[in-house]
C-alpha cells in the first residue's frame, strides 16, 4: 500500500489541482469572464479618496481660492515639498498668497497640509496620468488664478468696503439706540421723579 | 551567484544567495557555507535597504512622522501606520470614536489578509508554482482596490491621524468588504484544492525547517511563525488594542513548528481575519471619525513608553522617549520581521540548499522592515 498508495494519493492531488486550473480556464477562456481592462482606451473610476497632487479649491462665491499664505503647510509637510509667499494686498484686508510652489517629486502624499490648512483650500487634484519624461515636477498652484486676482481683489474690496460700512451703520445705530435707551430710561426716572414729587 | 565547481567532497565552499537573487525577499543576502549540498552555516546579512526612519522620527514632530510608518513594512502599512497613531493616542490620552475604532480593524485585518496573500503568492512562486501566485494577487488586487477607495494609496497608506481616521468609509466600501469576504472563503476552499492539498508542496514543506519552541521564544520570533511552533501569543489577545478585545476570533496553534505549520497558520489566520472583519461590519457604529477636540502639537511627556500591535508578520512594537517636545528623543521601532529572520541560522544549519528558500520564505521577511 505504502509505495502505490503515495502514488495514487499524489496522483489525485496533482489531478485536483488540474481541475481547478481547467474550471479557470474556462470561466476566463471559454466563458469570457475576463477582468482585464483596457486602459488606454478606457479609464478607471477614480475612488472619492484618490490623492494626486494638491491644488486649491476655487469657491464660487469668490471665484478664487482662499489662501491666507499663513505657511501652515509649509510648516507641517514632511518632505518639505511646499514653498508659497504672500502678504498683505494693497486694498483689501485679507493676506493675499503672491507664490505657491509645490515639488510633486518629493510629495509623499500624507495630507497633512490639507489638515492645517485654517481656510480649508486645499485638496487634491485627480489627475490620475503622472507618468512625465522629465524630473521637474514643481506644480505651480496658482497658474489658474493669476487672471482672477484682480478681479478678486476689486470684489474683495467691494465686499471689505460693504461689510465696513454695515459695521458702521450697525455701531452707530447700536450707539443710537444707546442714546435713546438712555434718554428713555432718564425720561422715566424724570417721570417717577415728577410722580414721586406729585405724590 | 558563484559556485565553486572543483569542490570536492567534504570541502567547504560559500555561497552568496541574493541580494538580488530572484528567489530572495526583497534584498536579502544569504551567505551560505555547503557541504555538498548541505548548508552548515548561513548568515543573513542585511542592510541593503536602510532608510533611517529612526533617525527621520528624532528630527520631525511626532505628526510628521505619519508616512513615514506605512513605509517601514509596506505589505502590511496599514496596521504599522494605525499602530503609530494608537501609540501616541494612548501616550496623550485621546479617546478615538466609536466608528473610527471599527473602521480601523476592518482595514487592519484587509490589510492583514492582503499581506498574507502576497506571501502565499510569493511563497509558492519560490517553490515553483506559478499559477497559486496569479490567483492570490488577484485576490490581494481587490483587497487593494477597497483599501484605495477610502485611503486613496493602494500600499503605502496614510490613512490614520491622531484620534481617528482621515476618510469615513461609505455603504459602497462595507458592500464590497462582504462580497469580498464570500469571495475569499471560496477561494481558500479553492486554494486548499490546487495548493495545500498537493503533493508536491507537503512533501517540500512537511518537516522542513524545524523552529523549535525553545527556539522561537530565544531568538524573540513572533506573529505566525511564532504560533506554528506551539506559542499562542498574539497581541491581539495577549494585551488587546484598538477595540479588538470584543470580537471574538481564535488565535490558531500547530506545535509542529516546520515550515507547513507555518503556511497552515497564515492560512488560518486569513479566515480569523475574516471572521473579525465580518463582525466589524455587522457592528459598525454611526457617527464622528475624528474628536471634535484636538490639540495642536502632540507633545510627548517626559518618560519612556512601550506599544505594541500585531502585525502580519508579528509583534511590531514602538519605544518612545518623549522630554516633554513634540520631537521624540527617541523612536524605536521593534520590526518582527528581524528577530524571525536571527532564528534563521540555527534552523538553517544541517538542511539541505534547496530547502532553504522554503525556510526562508516561510517566515516572511519583509526586507525594508528589517532594514528600517
Amino acid at each position: 500500500m505504502g509505495y502505490f498508495g503515495n502514488v495514487f494519493g499524489g496522483f489525485g492531488s496533482l489531478l485536483s489541482g488540474m481541475s481547478v486550473t481547467l474550471r479557470k480556464f474556462s470561466q476566463t477562456v471559454i466563458r469570457r469572464k475576463a477582468v482585464t481592462m483596457q486602459y488606454p482606451k478606457e479609464l478607471p473610476e477614480l475612488a472619492p479618496a484618490y490623492r494626486s497632487a494638491i491644488k486649491l479649491i476655487r469657491f464660487e462665491e469668490s471665484n478664487s481660492h482662499d489662501c491666507v499664505a499663513c505657511k501652515a503647510c509649509e510648516r507641517i509637510c514632511p518632505s518639505y515639498c511646499i514653498k508659497l509667499s504672500g502678504g498683505k494686498v494693497e486694498g483689501i484686508k485679507k493676506k493675499r498668497v503672491a507664490e505657491f510652489e509645490m515639488d510633486f517629486a518629493l510629495c509623499s502624499l500624507c495630507g497633512l497640509c490639507l489638515d492645517v490648512c485654517p481656510t480649508d483650500t486645499l485638496e487634491y487634484s485627480k489627475v490620475y496620468e503622472e507618468a512625465g519624461y522629465n524630473r521637474d515636477w514643481r506644480v505651480d498652484l496658482l497658474a489658474e488664478f493669476r487672471d482672477y486676482e484682480e478681479e478678486f481683489v476689486a470684489k474683495q474690496r467691494v465686499i471689505e468696503e460693504k461689510a465696513a460700512a454695515e459695521k458702521k451703520a450697525k455701531a452707530e445705530a447700536a450707539k443710537k439706540a444707546k442714546e435713546a435707551k438712555k434718554k428713555a430710561e432718564a425720561d422715566e426716572k424724570a417721570d417717577n421723579d415728577s410722580k414721586e414729587e406729585l405724590s | 551567484m558563484s559556485s565553486d565547481s572543483q569542490a570536492s567532497e567534504g570541502e567547504v565552499y560559500s555561497l552568496n544567495m541574493g541580494p538580488q537573487h530572484p528567489s530572495m525577499h526583497g534584498v536579502l543576502r544569504l551567505l551560505l557555507d555547503l557541504r555538498g549540498e548541505e548548508v552548515i552555516r548561513a548568515k543573513p546579512v542585511i542592510g541593503y535597504s536602510h532608510r533611517a526612519h529612526e533617525k527621520m522620527a528624532e528630527n520631525r514632530n511626532t505628526l510628521q512622522f505619519l508616512p513615514n510608518t506605512s513605509r517601514v513594512d509596506y505589505l502590511s502599512g496599514m496596521i504599522y501606520n494605525l499602530g503609530y497613531c494608537q501609540a501616541i493616542e494612548k501616550l496623550l490620552g485621546i479617546d478615538v470614536p466609536e466608528r473610527a475604532i471599527y473602521i480601523r480593524v476592518i482595514v487592519n485585518e484587509l490589510n492583514r489578509i492582503a499581506s498574507h496573500l502576497l506571501w502565499f503568492g510569493t511563497f509558492l512562486l519560490d517553490l515553483g508554482g506559478i499559477t497559486p501566485f496569479l490567483y492570490s494577487f488577484d485576490d490581494r488586487e481587490e483587497i487593494l482596490d477597497i483599501l484605495d477607495q477610502v485611503t486613496g494609496s493602494r500600499l503605502t497608506y496614510c490613512y490614520g491621524r491622531f484620534g481617528g481616521v482621515t476618510w469615513d468609509v461609505d455603504e459602497t466600501f462595507l458592500t464590497r468588504a462582504t462580497a469580498f469576504l464570500a469571495r475569499i472563503r471560496e477561494r481558500l476552499h479553492m486554494y486548499k484544492q490546487l495548493v495545500t492539498d498537493n503533493v508536491i508542496l507537503r512533501e517540500r514543506c512537511t518537516g522542513v525547517g524545524v523552529v523549535s519552541e525553545a527556539l522561537a521564544k530565544s531568538y524573540g520570533v513572533t506573529g505566525p511563525s511564532l504560533r506554528a511552533s506551539g506559542v499562542a501569543y498574539d497581541v491581539r489577545k495577549a494585551e488587546p488594542y484598538g477595540g479588538y478585545d470584543r470580537f471574538d476570533f481564535e488565535v490558531p496553534v500547530l506545535h509542529e513548528g516546520d515550515t507547513m505549520a507555518r503556511f497552515h497558520i497564515r492560512i488560518r489566520e486569513i479566515e480569523e481575519s475574516c471572521k473579525i472583519i465580518e463582525q466589524a461590519i455587522e457592528a459598525i457604529p454611526e457617527g464622528e471619525i475624528l474628536p471634535k477636540k484636538m490639540p495642536k502639537r502632540f507633545k510627548l511627556p517626559e518618560g519612556e513608553y512601550y506599544f505594541a500591535v500585531e502585525s502580519a508578520r508579528g509583534h511590531f512594537g514602538m519605544y518612545i522617549v518623549g522630554d516633554g517636545s513634540d520631537i521624540p528623543v527617541k523612536l524605536k521601532l521593534r520590526t518582527p520581521s528581524f528577530s524571525n529572520l536571527s532564528a534563521m541560522p540555527e534552523t538553517l544549519a544541517g538542511t539541505m540548499l534547496a530547502d532553504t528558500i522554503a525556510i526562508v520564505g516561510s517566515i516572511d521577511v519583509v526586507m525594508p522592515e528589517i532594514d528600517r
